[in-house]
């Protein structure tokens, strides 16, 4: 019996209500009309009767209101012609009523009919006319039938209304009990995510109402928050690992510095060593809150034309002393003057971050390409080496914080590169594709409609 | 003596800053308030400010802006924890001439200080010289006494950098910031190659070394007898 206080009970209730009071004042409405106008027209139909009769002589009206008597099956007409001294010469009506307004309009009065005296008074509307002779013509009409009427329909009404008041709210109920049952399934739900368990989700049907939109987009909101939540629970994890490893070798130097160093200069090499372990660690939280500033799309306010083609000349201009070093050739192949919107020294740290990676895992005697093309409606940003590659099932996997593939394991780095450089793409809404081997192959392309173009 | 003023909350970084610009020969006023800090810097009129962004009393960008209302240009540096780009603008925005990010390296600190206070005003010469070092602006040539350097676009105004800061220790996020405009660490030690080049052509076999590498610090380029 819940559902009795529920709001969606209440309010069906309450339509339910309005809509009963509303139809009995219709019907109220409707009746007085009607009766008006009824009483109206026997008013109109007796003084025109009354107006006919009073022309014929004695003799002839006698025998016209007989006839007019006899030809009333249904019994409502009232006639009668009283001497002046008020005794009754023909008609139906018992006797001359008190209070009879002899002339006057057509009113209410109580009669008897002569016919059916144990039925007592009825009140008839009635006009009474003084002939020329002294004699009074009454002439009457029952209009207690209209009456009979309405209270026939008005009692269908009534039985009819019943039933549909009882059917709102058994509709009331029933919607409400619905109603409370997907509330309280839901409640349920959410009370086991608030418990933490995050695989948890609304219900919904497949159809195209509101409840089941609303569920379906709590549910996509759901889906994002695991991920991240997960994402970030493994982050957390990552980052606690990947800054033990620098901060204990620091923590181990210092203190076999500070036990073993017999002169200044050993313990300037063990601080020296303790700094380069607390820099990397540094590093990894500096490249953290990049990644998380680039994350939370705050620069989105930078964005300009960045020409594409210079800037990956810039590039090249940077790494040249370092491809060289390695004996690496590194050149850029520009098909054309194509630039995109975006924020540029973001792009220039994402490009910057794939060439230093291609250098790095490139053998000697190897080569890195930069290419600037035209795709069908995007520019692509290539970035190409002669290394071992990303293989397929690594695809997903490096671009995961920390990740660092077991080929690379002496290589130096954080594992952060491609996190970033994925990151940035996403703010700029381009896309980034790493292609299989042999060889590396990773692609910036920037959808036209992103703002690319020639 | 060069007097700086430091204001800044917290107690042991504001200890081992004054230490070290102490050691180094400055004259360093310490606030740990932002609203005593500001009332010193009038006071005291420094040659140099520190300021750390989130102080009690008055926010440190606060101060930067109140003195900048009173015509006060004494160059800043400010410290922050705040370290996104949009932050480092905002504060070189309000009134800072420098932007240093928390965790530093102390002698990052104290070379930032030392640019600062020697910021070459805009010179029109289109010469530079350093010792024997010569840098022709127009005609981009580079000599070493008589002997010529050929120098790259890049590496040319690398040197150009760093003869106008002679004598001054040049980080290495000072030189990536300046020299390439660049906004990021790249992950591979890009300076010291480009450095190593600049310092093979201008210290040629038998030169006494012009370009010194301070260990874990920077560069520092000096002339030589």
């Amino acid at each position: 019996m819940q559902f009795i206080r529920s709001k969606t009970f209440h309010w069906t209730a309450a339509l339910a209500g309005l809509f009963a009071i509303f139809v009995i004042v219709l019907s109220g409405f409707i009746y007085f009309r009607i009766d008006d106008y009824l009483i109206a027209r026997s008013d109109r139909m007796i003084t025109t009767q009354a107006g006919f009769f009073a022309g014929l002589p004695r003799e002839r009206m006698i025998s016209a209101l007989d006839d007019h008597l006899e030809q009333d099956s249904r019994g409502v007409q009232f006639s009668g012609v009283f001497d002046a001294k008020g005794d009754r010469l023909a008609g139906n009506v018992a006797a001359l009523p008190d209070g009879l307004a002899i002339g006057a309009s057509a009113r209410s009065v109580p009669l008897v009919r002569l016919d059916s005296r144990e039925t007592g008074v009825t009140s008839v509307r009635t006009v009474a006319r003084r002939l020329d002779n002294g004699d009074i013509l009454v002439i009457g009409r029952n209009v207690d039938e209209t009456a009979e009427v309405f209270r026939v329909v008005g009692a269908a009404l009534g039985l009819g209304l019943l039933p549909a008041f009882c059917l709102w709210l058994l509709a009331g109920a029933w919607l409400s009990a619905r109603a409370s049952r997907r509330v309280e399934e839901v409640n349920l739900r959410v009370q086991r995510i608030i418990a933490g368990d995050l695989r948890e989700r609304l219900p919904h049907r497949s159809v195209d109402e509101p409840f089941s939109r609303l569920a379906a987009i709590v549910n996509g909101m759901l889906d994002e928050l695991e991920t991240t939540i997960n994402a970030l629970a493994g982050v957390g994890n990552d980052i606690a690992h990947d800054l033990r490893t620098p901060l204990t070798r620091a923590r181990l130097t210092l203190e076999r510095g500070r036990t073993n160093a017999t002169t200044l200069e050993q313990l300037q090499q063990a601080t020296d060593k303790a700094i380069a372990g607390i820099d990397q660690s540094l590093s990894i939280v500096t490249a953290l809150l990049r990644l998380a500033e680039i994350e939370n799309s705050r620069r989105s306010s930078a964005f300009g034309d960045v020409a594409l083609g210079e800037m990956l000349r810039e590039v090249c201009d940077m790494y040249e002393p370092i491809a060289e070093d390695k004996q690496v050739a590194l050149s850029v192949n520009i098909s054309a003057a194509l630039s995109v919107r975006g924020d540029r020294d973001l792009l220039l740290e994402a490009v910057a971050n794939l060439v230093d990676n291609a250098i790095k895992f490139t053998p000697r005697n190897g080569s890195v390409e930069l290419e600037l093309k035209r795709g069908e409606g995007e520019t692509i940003l290539r970035v190409r080496d002669t290394g071992p590659g990303i293989s397929e099932h690594e695809h997903e996997a490096v671009l995961r914080r920390f990740y660092r593939s077991d080929k690379i394991r002496n290589t130096p780095g954080v594992g952060l590169g491609l996190n970033l450089v994925s990151a940035i793409v996403k703010l700029h809404g381009f896309r980034l594709i790493i292609h299989a081997g042999p060889g590396g192959r990773v692609e910036i392309v920037c959808p036209d409609e992103q703002g690319g173009r020639t | 003596m060069t007097k700086v003023l430091l204001i800044e909350d917290d107690d042991e970084t504001a200890g081992e800053i004054t230490a070290e610009l102490a050691d180094r020969g400055f004259d360093v006023e310490w606030s740990s308030d932002g609203l005593d800090g500001l009332a010193k810097a009038r006071d005291l009129r420094p040659d140099a400010m520190i300021v750390d962004r989130l102080l009690p009393g008055m926010d440190g960008l606060t101060v930067i802006e109140s003195l900048r209302k009173d015509q006060v240009r004494t160059p800043v540096l400010v410290l922050s924890a705040l370290g996104a780009v949009d932050d480092r603008v905002r504060g070189l925005r309000m009134g800072g001439d420098d932007y240093l990010t928390k965790p530093f390296a102390i002698v990052e600190l104290v070379a930032r200080i030392e640019a600062l206070l020697r910021r070459p005003p805009e010179t029109r010469e289109t010469k530079l010289r350093v010792g024997q070092l010569e840098l022709d602006l127009i005609e981009r040539t580079a000599k070493r006494g008589e002997r010529k350097i050929d120098l790259l676009p890049r590496e040319f105004r690398l040197l150009e950098y760093m003869m106008r800061r002679s004598d001054q220790l040049l980080t290495r996020a000072m030189l990536l910031e300046e020299v390439w405009n660049y906004k990021f660490v790249p992950a591979t030690n890009l300076v010291d190659v480009h450095m190593g080049r600049v310092r093979h052509k201008v210290d040629g076999p038998g030169d006494a070394p012009m370009i010194n590498n301070v260990r874990g610090a920077g560069f520092i380029l000096r002339a030589v007898s």
